[in-house]
């Protein structure tokens, strides 16, 4: 990798860890959920940057569309108590 | 909270560029690695050499994870197929549903494509199976749940079949190795067709292994989806 690009890989890396950290300390569920969704989109970058188009793909339709329907649906069932 | 977050996020930094500077980026190869490298068109056809090895060296490992994938299609369908209420009735609205109807031809052939051309370039049959699983999500939730039973096509007993039928198929190439005198899911030893690499028609059996289990993924993600969706 050269420089320009490895700075690009770096700042992605600190975005993963800032929104896996608000998706596990933030207080409404739903906002847990996009915060997942938007780790996932960062996943996905990097999965590029590290030349692994295949699971970039799978990264990207799974992570971002299906768990988060299927975790929208979740909520949407239960009932919200602490 | 805002300490113990900015703390969190440093400390968590800190591991991760530590632990990054120990991946080894492609200069050493370990010996089974730089022998698919070396030998992988050759010996499958596909260039791919992704799928190469997900269909073809490690075979029967992807026909595992497609038995997990029909498992746990089968335990939720079985959990929560008890007194449906539909809470996406009618669906969104008028605007919503005219773009969807713009929007998924483009979708479908997506994910057509990202299934067929899965041996030689970047893709495959499970991410194709998802991709068409994730519009029928959509259509799921733009159209409303009873659109989607009254459909023949995208309806819950035709998806059952059709996710039955991936798995025997796939299921019935491997054993074309056995009767052909090879081992399970030979490629090319068990007289598949090898076509040149990177063309359309080439790879052996990997093209119909990737048809196959992409009409699993598709057909097992949505009856997953279905069921969460519709059961109560």
């Amino acid at each position: 990798m050269n420089l320009l690009i490895s700075y690009i890989y770096y700042a992605f890396l600190l975005l993963l860890v800032i929104t896996a950290v608000y998706s596990v300390i933030s207080r409404n569920l739903l906002c847990s959920i996009i915060f997942i969704s938007l780790f996932n989109l960062f996943m996905v970058i990097v999965f590029l940057l590290l030349q692994a188009p295949d699971v970039a793909m799978a990264e990207a339709v799974v992570g971002m569309g299906f768990t988060t329907a299927l975790f929208t649906i979740a909520i949407s069932k239960t009932k919200e108590e602490e | 909270m805002k300490y113990f977050s900015a703390l969190l996020i440093a400390v968590l930094m800190l591991v991760l560029f530590i632990s990054l500077q120990e991946i080894p980026l492609s200069q050493n190869l370990m010996p089974v690695s730089s022998h698919y490298v070396d030998s992988g068109v050759k010996d499958t056809g596909a260039t791919n050499l992704v799928n190469a090895v997900l269909f073809d060296y490690r075979g029967f490992d992807t026909l595992g994870e497609v038995t997990v994938i029909f498992a746990a299609a089968a335990a939720f369908k079985m959990l929560f197929s008890h007194r449906r209420i539909f809470f996406f009735r009618y669906g969104m609205s008028p605007i919503v549903k005219t773009g969807m109807a713009v929007y998924s031809p483009f979708i479908f052939i997506f994910g057509i494509y990202v299934i067929m051309a899965g041996h030689i370039s970047p893709g495959g049959g499970f991410q194709g199976g998802v991709i068409l699983a994730s519009l029928s999500i959509l259509l799921t939730l733009v159209y409303g749940l009873w659109y989607k039973v009254r459909q023949t096509v995208l309806s819950p007993a035709i998806s059952s079949n059709i996710e039955s039928m991936g798995g025997m198929v796939f299921i019935f190439i491997g054993l074309a190795g056995i009767f052909s005198g090879n081992y399970f899911l030979s490629n090319l030893g068990a007289g598949f067709f090898a076509g040149i690499p990177g063309s359309m028609f080439s790879g052996g059996s990997i093209p119909l292994l990737n048809i196959a289990s992409g009409l699993k993924v598709t057909a097992g993600l949505s009856i997953i989806f279905y069921s969460i969706a519709g059961g109560e």
